[in-house]
């Protein structure tokens, strides 16, 4: 009688830790588009790192899914009249990964070696404005800035802006990009270096029921066609980018889910406004009109796109809406007679980019412009050429004319989308002001806008600086993408964000 | 034999040597500044100077030279620009994957060209030979990216028999192996039939026939043996090719090889992983040069090196 006891319980407790692992394994595979340089979001310049890194850090702040700026690990903020000042309150009782506590001392370890140039972070750029980071208690820190900048709280909501365990850094170091250590609802499990980065569950999270998943395996696939059988194989759960072919096979699979999602990736060609014919206005106009952007969208990106609204894609805080350029090639060639170029002109047109997608845009624009009169020759430049010959050289060697190309203000907000490419001193070989467009009402907009706090009046710096690059059309306006990604219909929660990174908080899988 | 075989080792140095110095400044020669790319278009002035200076590139170009090649000669290939890690840890952990896909391709490769091109030979011009001839033409002529994602289409997605991506288990090795494998069985076929043919008309075939040796035994054992120079040339050549990488393939499996890896580095101008993998490539091709020239020895006695 015992012994039939003991062993019914026995039978019984291991058919329930069967039963528990198995609805405990809630194990995802993402495949994604290319190999992650670092896991140290300081350092990594590319989207997807920054991305995987999400899993594993938490910044101060952070953007939900529709890019909207939300409180993370602070709970709130207050920001000195002068705009010098930053105190923030973190939110109390949050573990990093290593069981040591997130307080006011580890936020300033992490500023402070991101604002020290000696570290040759390549994410320098977003903190180089902090003067001083100062602990107040325990809880509590203040950020002493240089000069106003008003744009800094997204900054610290960008994913470089991440809070590694400081007993992390002191260990490893320069090494930390191998050995991530942070906040986030995963923790490190491996990084194969050739071929996936593995996250598991971490028990201590903050967020209480969260997260759902048991592991995340992210794993770079580089050929998209090879991603989409992955899905339909089920080795993948979730898949981004798909190529735009692949969409409706797909969508016509019954255990497969495609969504497409806005984005803040625009494109556009810039023109160099420094050398002739594009130093007249009319030129330019004339050569926005000439383009048939719903043609453009169908024939390049399969549909997947919007025309451009405005010099910054809508969903960017503190973008304004204007109605895209209207496609009439009668008037084009009318401005270019006013102009007086009757017979249109010759231009090299180059692009960043020498994918499909950019040659396919590169051939259509040429069609296009050829039929106004203006004859384009095409070079697709490849990252080496691009940095080489565009990046590099400023105005007075450069060879850029006509330069097709994109830009995503990972920041969520107007002063990324506008300062590196339209403020004067923004200029190749500075940064990506490719069209060496130089207005200084625009330039007194941006710093006017940086300096102050209040929203209401950074509306009305943005709204004026963004009226006038769209009446001085330095760039032919083309189009904003439309994000396609696709997952298993049994993972839910599982979201591609505009800035191509993913957003994870809540997901699921049946 | 010995004796030279030790000789041509001792070779080696010198040629290597050259080669580090010639693609050192080739590799630098290129286009394109691997600080900015590797600061990334974000970057500004500053940012792209800050990581010049922690890839050393801010150091005069002699001065450069001197360090990659006393590194060298210590065997110490520096540390990828864009990965941070030891390139030699880089390389490592690519070659076996890449390895033993080379070692499966060239086997079946191998022993499928060799029997369609001595079917061919043999049945010269009847049936036999037009149908090895037009394989060997496909073979060919069907570009291994195309090939690669039918077969994925039809095995992985639609049958379902065979897994897509990775290199983990011996199932993972089918796909890529066919999808390289089958312009190497077509070139050998094809060498086969031409090296077999010309071997068949001579008069010792003719004799061994008479002697009343089986069929069989005077086209594989007189024949094909006989045959066998230009076929290993062609093998060695094509090992060699095969161990590089073959870039498409690894695109299409996802293969972890090191035809992806110097592609990935060339793109970003990652100087230490690209003199490494050429410094590579070049030591396999003189070692299997090397291992050809002991094989014709082997093959035709009648060949001997001092």
């Amino acid at each position: 009688m015992k012994h039939t006891i003991k062993r019914n319980a026995l039978v019984a407790a291991v058919l329930l830790a069967g039963t528990g692992s198995v609805w405990a394994a809630k194990d995802v595979v993402i495949a994604v588009a290319s190999n992650f340089t670092t896991l140290d979001p300081y350092d990594a310049n590319d989207t997807l790192s920054q991305a995987v890194a999400k899993s594993l850090y938490q910044g101060l702040f952070g953007f939900d899914k529709d890019m909207k700026r939300v409180n993370v690990l602070a709970d709130s903020y207050e920001v000195s009249k002068d705009g010098l000042t930053y105190t923030v309150k973190l939110h109390p009782g949050v573990k990093f990964h290593d069981g040591t506590q997130l307080n006011a001392e580890a936020v300033k370890i992490n500023l402070d070696r991101a604002s020290n140039p000696d570290n040759h972070l390549k994410r320098y750029n977003l903190f180089k404005m902090i003067d001083k980071t100062e602990v107040v208690d325990a809880n509590r820190v203040k950020i002493m800035l240089k000069a106003p900048f008003s744009a800094f709280i997204n900054n610290l909501a960008h994913p470089a802006a991440a809070i590694i365990s400081p007993a992390a850094l002191a260990q490893y170091r320069k090494d930390i990009g191998f050995h991530p250590v942070g906040t986030g609802p995963y923790q490190f499990v491996t990084w194969n270096q050739t071929e996936f980065v593995k996250v598991k569950k971490f028990d201590g999270y903050w967020r209480p029921g969260l997260p759902k998943l048991s592991s995340i395996t992210w794993r770079p696939v580089v050929d998209s066609n090879t991603r989409a059988a992955m899905l339909q194989t089920g080795e993948a759960t979730f898949a981004f980018p798909i190529p735009y072919e692949q969409a409706k096979v797909l969508a016509g699979n019954s255990k497969l889910d495609v969504m497409t999602a806005s984005s803040i990736q625009q494109r556009y060609i810039s023109l160099n406004v420094t050398q002739k014919p594009f130093d007249n206005l009319k030129v330019r106009q004339a050569l926005n009109y000439a383009i048939n952007k719903t043609a453009l969208i169908k024939v390049a990106f399969s549909g997947y796109a919007v025309p451009a609204e405005g010099p910054v894609p809508p969903t960017i805080d503190f973008a304004a809406r204007y109605q895209p350029w209207p496609y009439d090639p009668a008037k084009a060639r009318e401005l270019l007679k006013e102009a007086g170029y009757p017979n249109g002109f010759t231009s090299p047109l180059w692009s960043s980019h020498n994918h499909s997608t950019a040659q396919k845009v590169l051939q259509f624009v040429q069609q296009q412009l050829a039929q106004v009169g203006v004859k384009v020759t095409v070079t697709a430049m490849d990252a080496g050429q691009r940095a080489a010959q565009v990046e590099s050289v400023g105005v007075k060697d450069t060879g850029v004319r006509m330069f097709y190309t994109g830009w995503s203000a990972s920041t969520g907000e107007a002063d990324w989308a506008l300062s590196p490419l339209f403020a004067s001193p923004a200029a190749p070989p500075k940064q990506f002001n490719t069209a060496f467009y130089s207005n200084p009402q625009v330039d007194d907009d941006l710093s006017a806008a940086l300096a102050t706090t209040d929203r209401a009046e950074k509306q009305k710096f943005y709204q004026d600086a963004q009226d006038r690059i769209w009446a001085d059309a330095p760039w032919i306006f083309l189009t904003t993408e439309r994000l396609l990604s696709a997952s298993s219909k049994q993972l839910s929660g599982f979201y591609v964000m505009p800035d191509m990174s993913f957003n994870f908080d809540h997901a699921d899988l049946q | 034999m010995l004796d030279y075989f030790l000789k041509r080792l001792l070779g080696l140095i010198p040629t290597l040597l050259m080669v580090a110095v010639l693609v050192f400044l080739f590799v630098h020669m290129m286009p394109g500044d691997p600080a900015r790319l590797a600061a990334g278009p974000e970057a500004d002035e500053t940012v792209v100077q800050l990581v010049r200076h922690d890839l050393g590139l801010d150091k005069p170009l002699p001065q450069q030279f001197m360090h990659f090649f006393v590194n060298v000669l210590r065997g110490d290939f520096g540390t990828s620009m864009v990965s941070k890690r030891p390139v030699s840890e880089e390389i490592a952990s690519r070659f076996m994957p890449t390895f033993w896909l080379t070692i499966t391709s060239m086997l079946w490769a191998v022993i499928l060209g060799l029997a369609v091109g001595m079917v061919s030979a043999v049945w010269r011009n009847r049936w036999p030979d037009h149908l090895g001839m037009m394989l060997a033409i496909s073979g060919i002529s069907f570009p291994a990216f195309a090939l690669g994602m039918l077969l994925m289409q039809v095995f992985s997605v639609n049958l379902g028999w065979l897994p897509t991506v990775g290199a983990d288990s011996w199932r993972h090795y089918i796909l890529p192996s066919i999808t390289l494998g089958a312009a190497v069985a077509a070139v050998m076929a094809r060498f086969t039939r031409a090296s077999l043919v010309e071997v068949l008309q001579e008069d010792y075939i003719r004799t061994a026939r008479a002697k009343g040796v089986p069929e069989s035994l005077v086209v594989v054992k007189h024949g094909l043996r006989n045959a066998m120079i230009p076929l290993v040339t062609m093998m060695g050549l094509q090992f060699g090719f095969l161990l590089g990488g073959s870039i498409v393939v690894e695109k299409v499996f996802n293969w972890p090889g090191l035809g992806r890896l110097l592609v990935d580095a060339v793109g970003m101008r990652d100087y230490p992983v690209i003199q490494a993998e050429v410094l590579l490539f070049s030591l396999e091709f003189i070692l299997i040069n090397l291992l050809v020239d002991m094989l014709y020895a082997a093959v035709n006695p009648t060949i001997r090196y001092q």
